[in-house]
């Protein structure tokens, strides 16, 4: 492992004696496995090895960046980065890379994950759950990811480090009837209590709720958002904290900094915690990552930064940087006081939608969007599910939505999925969010 | 990319005794540029290349990759497919349609080389975009842009006999741009695509198109009015003509799709068998004719073999109304007993070929745009959208007006802000009464797969006239 340290170091030496003026190297070793499934078999099993060095450098305020997959292309790729650096523009806003030296937390990286026996056993164990949970034949599909990734990351100012990623993920949707279905997902970093059989059981549960569903009525409901959908447009609007989308004025937190944009009862953190899939101990300029709360008790407190964006807001980096721009990693909603079943008992009449894809916006500063709920859509009358409903749309605003937040479960799961139009895991609870403009085809 | 490494992988995969072998290399040549306002935020130069196996063993398919060039390396991910495709443990094994071995190389001309290019052309070329709208007079909160050149080279070599290599250049461009008037805001987003060479950027005129988005948004904030909604008569331009092609015959055509391959991401299709469509159902107007077809030259989505082998050819998705052709690859096409139409694409080496779509569009009508708005008493035109999006059965879509007039006893009146059109399919394509002469193309990039592949494609048509449908 340190050879490969090692020889990441020295694309960074030799950048820099080329003339750069700041470097920064990060070699990733990913073995990457899925199992994709449909109609209760495997379709494929997939098996990715990916070894790559990405490299970014900077001479004056000219940022350049490439991607190496040999360490024999490097001395070529650094001269061709420089040339490169030397006929771009500058960058006025360009602020440097993160600079220091830090200690890391340790990994807890699985190497279980590094070569997973039986991958296929896992989604047979999904499969029957599923089953077992409808109560009937049901038709299952959906993906067992593994991933394995050995980072090593070298700055020219100062960070060094070493990180191993895993990631378990299982995602599967069950039809129990044409146009009844059910979503489950589990995600884990490593194979300790990772369960496929509750993804299956999840997914069977709704879709047996979901069986003969009526086309819903338009119209302004309350809503339960499963931890599935809210976890989805989490890793939307907390995308929207990033200080890049709000310079690029893609952000509905522009201009709100230190002011109310939800209730108390709403805290967003990002964190790519040891939980997570997407658990990291440094950012991509080798900053250590770490908790930051963007929204507390609904106070818009910072926007995520990599060190360049922080210089222009005057504050320091958050441990977001990617490779140019920063990027949250996994967003948290505090948890709430009230369970589950209380948070169902509080609605009179309304819907709870279990999961949702096709997030688009007309404007994202303003943010008004639309999104499609899909499998389980249920009618709620005095805390139970009443029948099962289809063919809705949440077409509504982020702002208005968030500032009606009335309720916020105990219960928060891990999820993510493909689904997902942020493509950001979260840690997410049932919400329940008043007044939701629900439309549908006319 | 080294052929011999290719040809050994091929080689030794044959001697694992298994029903179907191929050895597919992707080499991307790339480089892209991105713009803040006008100034350079990054470069990005990078050259990714590796190679798959995908095999079928005991009727269960594997799939490995790697980016290390070894042919010990290619032993191994052979072994990998291999070991995978045999732990599939299908009770319903896995077989691929008939096709013939191909030996051929094809390839994409550029009339100006990107590699001639330098990136202070790319620059100053991407550049223009900012100095057109800050001259517009209209005020831009923020614009974003990129360009992207990416040269793809391919080696396919299958255990039935196939060689084909081929050469791809690709051009991208993105721009988005944020207009503030009065308080305001209103964004419009474009995307620019093209199989060629720089030749591109003279044809897709970048600079006029956003200021003329710009002047767009600028009237909606301050001219558009509000929408009164009810059934009336509405017109889609081009833009909105092919993303309704895209999304609501295109993908429910997809035959992965209808057979519940994609069950659990991009999802199913209101097309089933045993259900109430099928090929032969009527899903639309006689004027209704919606092809998919990679063999555009230049098109962002085309190629002349797919990434199965398979030679690429149009297809007729709905055909005077009726469904007609579903796009297949040559697994789904041995599940419906027919042959595959060249509809397989990967986005890299380290993904596997699925259904997807080239080029889906509308093909030229008899009527001129202005005749089709002559014939509406009342009325909208929707020239462009903003939001949109479908249902995953893919029958309950919604588009949102970003260019956008009321139209009055065949005249266009003043703009209105944001019309909605939220319907399903049949009564989408149903109401299709006129389709005019010209036809346009817009770039996109559409998704599927799980590891996501965005594949380029064009989407279009000419103009459509639909009879009283909702609009709010």
């Amino acid at each position: 492992m340190m050879d490969v340290l090692g020889k990441t170091e020295e694309i960074v030496k030799k950048a820099k004696a080329l003339g750069a003026d700041e470097v920064i190297a990060k070699t990733t070793y990913g073995k990457y496995r899925q199992v994709r499934f449909s109609n209760n078999q495997v379709d494929i099993i997939v098996a990715w090895n990916d070894y790559s060095t990405d490299i970014a450098l900077a001479w004056k305020k000219r940022l350049v960046a490439t991607q190496i997959h040999r360490f024999d292309e490097a001395d070529a790729s650094i001269k061709r980065l420089m040339k490169l650096a030397k006929v771009s523009e500058e960058n006025p806003t360009f602020g440097g890379f993160a600079k220091g030296s830090f200690r890391y937390a340790k990994s807890r990286a699985d190497k279980k994950l590094k070569t997973l026996e039986k991958p296929a056993e896992y989604v047979s164990e999904a499969v029957e759950a599923a089953e077992k949970e409808a109560g009937c034949k049901v038709d299952s599909g959906g993906i067992l990811f593994t991933k394995f990734e050995d980072v090593y990351l070298a700055s020219s100012e100062g960070p060094v480090g070493v990180d191993s990623r895993s990631a378990i993920e299982l995602s599967i949707r069950a039809f129990s009837e044409r146009e009844a279905s059910g979503h489950g997902v589990e995600c884990r970093s490593t194979l300790k209590d990772f369960k496929s059989a509750r993804a299956g059981a999840k997914a069977g549960e709704i879709a047996k709720l979901a069986r003969n569903p009526r086309i819903g009525d338009e119209g302004t409901y309350d809503v339960i958002f499963d931890p599935l959908i809210f976890g989805s447009l989490l890793g939307v609007w907390g995308g929207m904290a990033s200080a890049y989308s709000v310079l690029v004025q893609q952000s509905i937190f522009v201009g709100k900094l230190g002011k109310m944009v939800a209730p108390e009862m709403v805290t967003l953190k990002d964190n790519p915690a040891a939980y997570s899939t997407s658990n990291k101990v440094f950012d991509d300029e080798g900053t250590p990552t770490k908790e930051n709360v963007f929204i507390n008790r609904g106070v818009l407190k910072t926007y995520l930064h990599n060190a360049s964006t922080a210089k222009l807001f005057k504050t320091k980096t958050t441990g977001n940087a990617g490779l140019v721009y920063p990027t949250p990693w996994n967003i948290e909603m505090g948890a709430g006081s009230a369970s589950k079943d209380e948070l169902f008992k509080e609605v009179k009449k309304g819907l709870y939608l279990t999961n949702t894809w096709y997030t688009r916006f007309q404007n994202s500063a303003k943010g008004d969007f639309s999104t499609i709920p899909r499998d389980g859509i249920f009618m709620v009358e005095r805390g139970e599910i009443k029948r099962s409903l289809k063919d809705l749309r949440v077409s509504d605003n982020v702002l208005a939505m968030l500032g009606n937040v009335a309720e916020v479960s105990k219960e928060r799961q891990h999820v993510h999925w493909w689904g997902f139009e942020a493509d950001l895991p979260s840690l997410a609870p049932y919400v329940l969010i008043k007044n939701v403009h629900i439309t549908k085809s006319k | 990319m080294d052929e011999e490494i290719v040809d050994f992988a091929l080689e030794y995969a044959r001697s694992k005794k298994v029903e179907y072998a191929e050895v597919r290399a992707h080499s991307q040549v790339q480089d892209g540029l991105m713009l803040r306002n006008g100034v350079v935020e990054a470069v990005v130069s990078a050259v990714d290349s590796g190679f798959c196996v995908r095999l079928i063993a005991d009727g269960g398919i594997g799939f490995a990759s790697t980016n290390k060039w070894t042919k010990e390396e290619a032993r191994a991910i052979v072994n990998l497919a291999s070991k995978h495709a045999r732990a599939a443990n299908r009770k319903e094994k896995l077989v691929f349609a008939e096709e013939k071995g191909v030996k051929t190389k094809w390839a994409v001309a550029q009339k100006k080389k990107v590699e001639n290019i330098s990136l202070e052309e790319r620059t100053s070329t991407l550049a223009e975009v900012s100095k057109a709208l800050s001259s517009s007079k209209v005020k831009i909160a923020a614009t974003t842009s990129s360009c992207s050149t990416n040269l793809i080279t391919k080696y396919f070599v299958n255990s039935e006999g196939s060689r084909i290599s081929s050469y791809v250049p690709r051009l991208g461009a993105y721009v988005f741009i944020t207009v503030a008037e009065q308080g305001k805001t209103e964004q419009a987003y474009e995307q620019f695509g093209y199989s060629g060479g720089w030749e591109a950027f003279s044809k897709w005129k970048i600079p006029e198109k956003m200021v003329h988005d710009a002047m767009v948004l600028r009237a909606v904030i301050t001219k558009a009015k509000a929408m009164k909604p009810g059934n009336m008569d509405l017109v889609c331009g081009s833009e909105v003509t092919g993303i309704a092609a895209h999304e609501s015959c295109g993908h429910p055509m997809e035959a992965d799709r209808i057979l519940g391959r994609e069950m659990s991401q991009a999802g199913r299709s209101f097309i089933y068998k045993g259900g109430q469509y099928w090929i032969g159902t009527r899903i639309g107007s006689k004027a209704v004719t919606v092809v998919d077809d990679p063999t555009i030259e230049n098109s962002y989505g085309f190629y002349e073999y797919d990434d199965e082998g398979v030679k690429a050819r149009r297809r007729f998705m709905y055909k005077e109304g009726v469904i007609n052709e579903f796009l297949h690859n040559r697994e789904s096409a041995a599940k419906l007993g027919v042959k595959s139409n060249g509809s397989s694409r990967s986005i890299n080496y380290d993904r596997e070929a699925i259904v997807r779509m080239a080029n889906t569009f509308v093909p030229p009508g008899e009527f001129t745009e202005e005749e089709l708005i002559e014939g509406v008493k009342n009325g909208v035109y929707m020239k462009s959208f903003t939001e949109w999006n479908i249902d995953d059965k893919r029958f309950n879509q919604r588009y949102v007006g970003r260019e956008a007039y009321l139209i009055e006893n065949g005249e266009l009146k003043y703009p209105v802000a944001r019309p909605v059109i939220e319907t399903t399919t049949l009564k989408f394509w149903t109401a299709v009464d006129a389709v005019s002469r010209k036809v346009e193309f817009d770039a996109a990039t559409c998704g599927k797969g799980d590891p996501e592949q965005g594949v380029p494609v064009y989407t279009g048509g000419p103009c459509l006239r639909l009879r009283k449908v909702f609009v709010k």
